[in-house]
């Protein structure tokens, strides 16, 4: 019984830590799980001399969870000693001297208006299939309820941006 | 329980020279397999711990994006790269397995948490736990769990030992042997000090001084050992001269007094007076023959006793002998069992007599009154044999060759009779300057004396080979 218990109780609690996302899991926790990935790729990633200005801005294209997710997150963490500012994408001009450029599902811009305008020193990620095949640099997929991503190294490099061997290994890799 | 005083010096010697180099390495070559042992361990956890290090360093990633197969492939790794490690673990920051690894054929991992809350490594008696955290941006994120198998420890464990046991042995041999090798220094010589005083007391040659140049204890010993036997020879010789003059000067007094007193023993008609002259001419006839014994030992002691060498009739003599005893004894009965020859002997008749009145007289002495006392004779091709038998007392076993040194009483205290224990010895040096011998045979319940002297067409032989 007390085993039995247990076990479930394991089960249960280490879930939401496989990043396993179940159907009965809402858009929230796969937002907050997205929001930490989205974090954890900055600890990965070589801005070189792309690295400018005082704070490390985020901008996120289209409605969603993610913007409060990364808000939660910059409220308590920094990168590279930076100020995290999360900014929704109003108008193109926002995508500028942005370093991360994460287009959401709701996004209303066209993709290829929005890499032309990212341009060199912003790492895009998206969350639609296909997306890391047409040009953004980091890609969510879910696969086997699981939350994964796919990287274009050709994206990556044409920003002029490195991506640390450690995250690439977990990476889905497509060209 | 052996007490340490009975071993001897030799013995002890040995003992402790091998007991100290026992002990001694014994002490080395633990010191030697515990620090050598210890340091085993010490680099096996450090090396345990780094290798836990890159495992976190490389798991990193995999924790932060939640990627639990990229850390399983790590820990597969450790199948190669170090296949001691049996199980091994990755947690997360909640402590909850984040991705583990058992070798093939083993349960699954459960993790000791309990011996490694404060330490990075815990060796228990076949396993080493190590636990190292993973840490990022000055965060810890999660631990390395590693349980290895010392099966390797177990066997240079068992190589020392095994080292250390023949060492030890090795040592053991050879500690027995330097032992041996000086103890003969030291055990030997007291061992030749003690053969020359064994001799010394059964020769009575104080005269022979031991040779021993070292300069050490040993040779102190001797050297004071020597001195005091010069000394013993000379108070010897002070005494044996003494004993020569005192009883010399004794015996002139005695003689005049035994004449007068015999001249009042014939002229005595009273019967009281008469039995007091008797018994007074008695006691002066004892004190007589003491003082005779005693100036037999002095010149047997200063080489001047003489014998007076002529034929006699052996078998007369016995005869005057045993009817001269059985007038001193009242009640004993002295018999002679063979039938008398007429046999000749070549020697000093008077000191035979002493002899055979000595031994039948000891006869009488030492055994119950109304006994019988049986003389008997024998004769092979070389010697005469005179059998003394007596029902007395015996003569224990290990007192048979005393008893004809000088001086000697029995050790048997119960037993009280007179004399200077003189009478054996003096029969054995006259015996022996017979060419004959002198012994005792005794089974407890009385005892036989014996001895020989050589046949006349013999007696030529016999001194030509002495």
């Amino acid at each position: 019984m007390n085993t039995l218990f247990k076990k479930y109780f394991l089960l249960i609690f280490l879930c939401p830590f496989c990043g396993s996302l179940s159907a009965q899991q809402n858009a929230e926790q796969e937002a907050n799980l997205k929001a930490a990935f989205i974090y954890n790729f900055t600890k990965y990633i070589d801005w070189g001399s792309y690295e400018h200005g005082n704070d490390f801005i985020i901008a996120v294209a289209g409605e969603s969870p993610i913007t409060q997710s990364l808000q939660e997150i910059a409220r308590t963490s920094r990168v590279d000693d930076k100020i995290m500012i999360i900014k929704k994408v109003a108008r193109p001009s926002d995508i500028d001297d942005c370093n991360i450029l994460f287009i959401t599902k709701e996004c209303r811009y066209p993709l290829d208006f929005l890499l032309k305008k990212a341009g060199p020193g912003v790492l895009t990620i998206s969350e639609e299939d296909g997306f890391a095949e047409r040009g953004t640099a980091f890609n969510f997929v879910i696969l086997n309820d699981r939350l994964k991503f796919e990287a274009n190294l050709k994206a990556i490099s044409s920003a002029g941006l490195k991506a640390g061997a450690q995250l690439l290994k977990l990476a889905i890799i497509v060209d | 329980m052996i007490k340490l005083n009975d071993i001897s010096i030799r013995n002890k010697l040995i003992l402790m020279q091998v007991f100290t180099s026992v002990v001694v390495f014994g002490i080395v070559f633990g010191v030697f397999i515990i620090t050598d042992i210890s340091s085993y361990k010490q680099r096996k956890a450090d090396s345990m711990i780094s290798l836990a290090q890159v495992i976190g360093t490389n798991s990193i990633s995999s924790i932060q994006f939640q990627d639990p197969e990229s850390a399983t492939e790590i820990l597969q790794e450790l199948h190669t790269v170090a296949p001691e490690i049996i199980h091994a673990a990755i947690t997360n920051d909640e402590g909850e397995i984040f991705a583990n690894y058992s070798k093939s054929g083993l349960d699954s991992f459960k993790i000791p948490a309990y011996i490694l809350r404060n330490r990075s490594s815990v060796f228990t008696e076949h396993q080493l736990f190590v636990a190292n955290p993973i840490v990022s941006n000055n965060k810890v994120i999660g631990k390395v769990y590693l349980e290895v198998q010392l099966t390797e420890l177990q066997q240079i464990k068992e190589y020392k030992y095994k080292i250390a046991i023949v060492l030890l042995l090795v040592a053991l041999v050879f500690s027995f042997l330097i032992a041996l090798l000086i103890q003969s220094y030291i055990s030997k010589r007291l061992l030749k000090l003690v053969k020359t005083m064994k001799n010394v007391r059964k020769t009575g040659e104080f005269s022979k001084p031991v040779n021993d140049t070292g300069k050490d204890e040993i040779g102190t010993l001797t050297k004071a050992y020597n001195l005091l036997m010069e000394e013993i020879e000379e108070s010897q010789r002070k005494k044996d001269e003494f004993i020569g003059i005192a009883s010399h000067e004794l015996k002139t007094p005695l003689t005049s007094i035994k004449g007068y007193v015999e001249m009042l023993n014939l002229m005595e008609d009273d019967p009281t007076k008469k039995q007091f002259v008797g018994k007074a001419l008695g006691n002066i006839n004892k004190l007589e023959s003491l003082v005779k014994d005693l100036l037999d030992v002095s010149k047997i002691q200063s080489g001047q006793l003489q014998l007076n060498m002529n034929e006699f009739n052996m078998d007369e003599l016995i005869d005057e002998a045993i009817a001269a005893s059985q007038v001193n004894t009242g009640t004993h009965q002295i018999i002679r069992e063979d039938h008398p020859g007429n046999e000749i002997i070549y020697g000093d008749k008077q000191r035979i007599e002493q002899v055979l009145l000595n031994l039948l007289s000891n006869a009488i002495k030492y055994s119950p009154g109304e006994s019988k006392v049986i003389v008997d004779t024998k004769k092979n091709e070389k010697e005469f044999i005179i059998k003394i038998k007596d029902n007395g007392i015996g003569v224990p076993a290990e007192e048979q060759l005393e008893i004809f040194e000088r001086f000697y009483r029995t050790k048997d205290i119960s037993i009280h009779i007179s004399g200077f224990g003189l009478g054996l010895y003096i029969c054995r040096d006259i015996i022996n300057r017979h060419y004959g011998r002198i012994w005792v045979e005794s089974t407890g319940k009385g005892s036989i004396f014996y001895f020989t002297l050589p046949l006349k067409h013999t007696l030529s032989t016999q001194q030509t080979e002495v």
